[in-house]
C-alpha cells in the first residue's frame, strides 16, 4: 500500500563489507527503498542476505561506502535513534527470545520504549493477534515449537511498530496454515518490508520487487514478476524457479 | 537423555511452579522478596545459643510451603547440592566451642539457619519469575546495574545448558554404542560448547539492544498491590516481630505451668 509522499527509507551507494580482512562477502551494493515497498532479497546460501540485513541495523558497523537509514549515516552515534524506526526479526528464532512467557517477550520492545502499561498491552494484545498466537500468550518460551517461536519472534517485532521490517528466512519451519497466515499478515502490513529468503514462491507471494544477490553483488533488482519468472536468470545465479511456475 | 537435559528439565519444573495461578504466586513480588529478605536477616541475627528461637521461626518456610504448595521432598532434591554445604558450616562447633554441649547446640543453629535460608530463598523462586524477582529489587532500590547483571546471567547460564545439551545429544546420536563420551572427543566438545554459547549469548544481547534495551530495566509488573497483599505483609512481620522480640517459648512454657 503506498500512501501520498513517499519517503525515502534506505539509501545504500557503493557498500562493501569484509569480516575479518577476508574477502568481500558484499561488493558495491546501491538499493533504495521507499516507504510503503516489499523488497525480496534472494540469493543462495552464504551470498550474503543476512550480512546486509545486519549493516541495515548497525549490527555490523566497520562497512565502506554510503548507507542511511531513514535519512541518517548509519554510525554509532545514530544507531540508537535508527533502530527505534527499524525491526529485525533474527534467523534463528532462538537468539531472539529470551524472557519467560511469550507475553513477556513480546511487551520488551514497547516496554523499553517507556510506554505505559495500557499501551505496552494494547501492542501486546494486537502482536498476538496478527500472529494468530493469542492462545501462546502465557506460554514459556523454550516450550514453544519451531514454527511457534518463529511467529513469536514476529510479534515481538511488531509491538515495536517499527517503518522497516527486516525479515530473515521467516518462512522456515512454518507449516501450510501457519505459511499462508503470514503471507495474508505480510500483505496486511503497511511497514516498509525487506523479506531474506529462497523461500521464491514466500517471496512471490509477498513482494513486489527483488534484488537478487550473486557472490555479494547486486545481479538483478526489479519486479518480483519480471524477476521470479526468469528461468535463465535465476539458474545462472543459483537458483530455480519457484515451484509454482515449474513444469 | 543427558544429565544436562534433566538439569534443564528442573530449570523447567521451576518455570511450571511459578506460572501455577496458585494463591502465593499472585501475592505481589515486592511484598515475597521483603518477607523473604526480613526473615534472612532475622535468622541470621538469632543468637547462636538460642535454639529455643530458632525451631520457632521454622514456622514461616513451613508456613509458606504449605500456603504454596511446595513440596518438600522437592525442595531437598534441587537444593541437593547447596544443602551438605549448609549443613558443614557448623560442624566443628562441638569441638571448638566453649564445652561439647553449648557446641552442639550452636552447631544446630547454625544449621538451622543455613536451611531456612535456603528453605525461603527456594519458595521465593518457585513462585516469582525472575523477571518478577528483579522487578522488586529495582522497587527496593537495588542498582540498576546489579540487577541487570543477575537477569543477564540467568539468560546465560540457561543457553549455556541448552547448547550443552545440544552438543551431547548430536554426539550420542552419532556415537549410539558408546558409553559415556570418548576423551579424545571431550577437548573439542568443550571448546564447541564454549564458543556456541557465546555465539549465542552475544546474539541473545544483540537482540535486547535492537528492541530498544539501552541497561535499563523496564520490566513491569502487571500485578498491583492489593489489600490481600499488604495484610499478608503485616501479619507476617506482626508474627516476626512476635517470634523475635518476646521470649515466645518461656511465654508457651509459662502458660501450662
Ligand atoms: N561472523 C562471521 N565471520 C566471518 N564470516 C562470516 C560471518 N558471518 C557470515 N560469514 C560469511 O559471510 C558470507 C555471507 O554470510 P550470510 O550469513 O550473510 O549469508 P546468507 O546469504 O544469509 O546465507 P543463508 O542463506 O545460508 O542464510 C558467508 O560466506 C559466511 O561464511
Ligand atoms: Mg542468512
Amino acid at each position: 500500500m503506498k500512501t501520498g509522499i513517499e519517503k525515502h527509507l534506505l539509501h545504500i551507494e557503493n557498500l562493501s563489507y569484509e569480516y575479518e580482512r577476508l574477502e568481500l562477502v558484499l561488493k558495491n551494493i546501491s538499493i533504495d527503498v521507499y516507504q510503503g515497498e516489499t523488497v525480496g532479497l534472494i540469493g543462495n546460501n552464504g551470498v550474503g542476505k543476512s550480512t546486509l540485513l545486519k549493516l541495515l541495523v548497525g549490527l555490523l558497523l566497520d562497512y565502506e561506502g554510503t548507507l542511511e537509514v531513514v535519512n541518517h549515516p548509519m554510525v554509532k552515534e545514530n544507531v540508537n535513534h535508527i533502530r527505534e524506526h527499524i525491526g529485525y526479526v533474527f534467523q534463528d528464532s532462538d537468539n531472539q527470545l529470551f524472557m519467560t512467557t511469550v507475553e513477556e517477550d513480546v511487551a520488551f520492545g514497547p516496554r523499553n520504549y517507556g510506554l505505559s502499561n495500557e499501551e505496552v498491552e494494547k501492542r501486546v494484545t494486537k502482536a498476538l493477534e496478527l500472529t494468530y498466537i493469542e492462545k501462546l500468550r502465557d506460554k514459556h518460551v523454550y516450550k514453544l515449537s519451531g514454527g511457534e517461536k518463529k511467529l513469536a519472534s514476529i510479534a515481538t517485532i511488531l509491538s515495536m511498530e517499527p517503518d522497516i521490517i527486516l525479515m530473515d528466512e521467516p518462512s522456515v519451519a512454518l507449516d501450510p496454515k501457519n505459511r499462508r497466515n503470514l503471507i495474508n499478515l505480510l500483505n496486511d502490513l503497511e511497514q516498509t518490508k525487506i523479506i531474506a529468503s529462497h523461500d521464491l514462491d514466500f517471496v512471490y507471494d509477498t513482494c513486489d520487487r527483488v534484488l537478487l544477490l550473486y557472490e555479494g553483488e547486486i545481479v538483478a533488482d526489479g519486479s518480483a514478476k519480471d524477476i521470479l519468472q526468469n528461468k535463465e536468470l535465476l539458474e545462472d545465479n543459483g537458483l530455480e524457479l519457484p515451484l509454482r511456475f515449474q513444469g | 537423555m543427558s544429565n544436562i537435559d534433566n538439569s534443564l528439565k528442573e530449570i523447567g519444573k521451576l518455570n511450571d511452579l511459578q506460572q501455577r495461578n496458585q494463591w502465593l504466586n499472585n501475592i505481589h513480588p515486592l511484598v515475597k522478596l521483603l518477607l523473604t529478605v526480613i526473615y534472612i536477616l532475622l535468622v541470621v541475627s538469632v543468637d547462636k545459643y538460642n535454639l529455643g528461637q530458632m525451631l520457632v521461626l521454622a514456622i514461616y518456610p513451613f508456613m509458606v510451603f504449605n500456603i504454596g504448595d511446595l513440596r518438600l521432598k522437592e525442595a531437598i532434591y534441587r537444593m541437593r547440592l547447596i544443602l551438605p554445604l549448609v549443613m558443614m558450616v557448623g560442624m566443628f562447633n562441638p569441638i571448638f566451642d566453649s564445652s561439647i554441649e553449648a557446641g552442639i547446640i550452636s552447631m544446630v543453629t547454625l544449621m538451622l539457619k543455613g536451611i531456612y535460608t535456603v528453605m525461603v530463598a527456594y519458595a521465593l523462586i518457585a513462585t516469582t519469575s525472575i523477571e518478577a524477582i528483579c522487578y522488586a529489587l529495582r522497587q527496593i532500590y537495588i542498582p540498576q546495574i546489579l540487577v541487570v547483571v543477575i537477569l543477564l546471567i540467568y539468560r546465560y547460564i540457561f543457553i549455556m545448558g541448552q547448547e550443552a545439551d545440544r552438543i551431547m545429544t548430536a554426539y550420542k546420536l552419532r556415537a549410539p554404542a558408546q558409553k559415556g563420551i570418548n576423551y579424545k572427543a571431550w577437548g573439542s566438545l568443550i571448546g564447541q560448547w564454549l564458543i556456541r554459547s557465546m555465539d549465542r549469548a552475544e546474539s541473545v544481547y544483540e537482540s535486547m539492544q535492537l528492541r530498544g534495551f539501552r541497561g535499563e530495566y523496564a520490566y513491569a509488573s502487571k500485578a498491583k498491590i492489593r489489600l490481600a497483599d499488604i495484610l499478608y505483609l503485616i501479619i507476617w512481620i506482626g508474627v516476626f516481630a512476635v517470634l523475635r522480640f518476646t521470649d515466645i517459648v518461656d511465654v508457651i512454657g509459662g502458660l501450662f505451668i
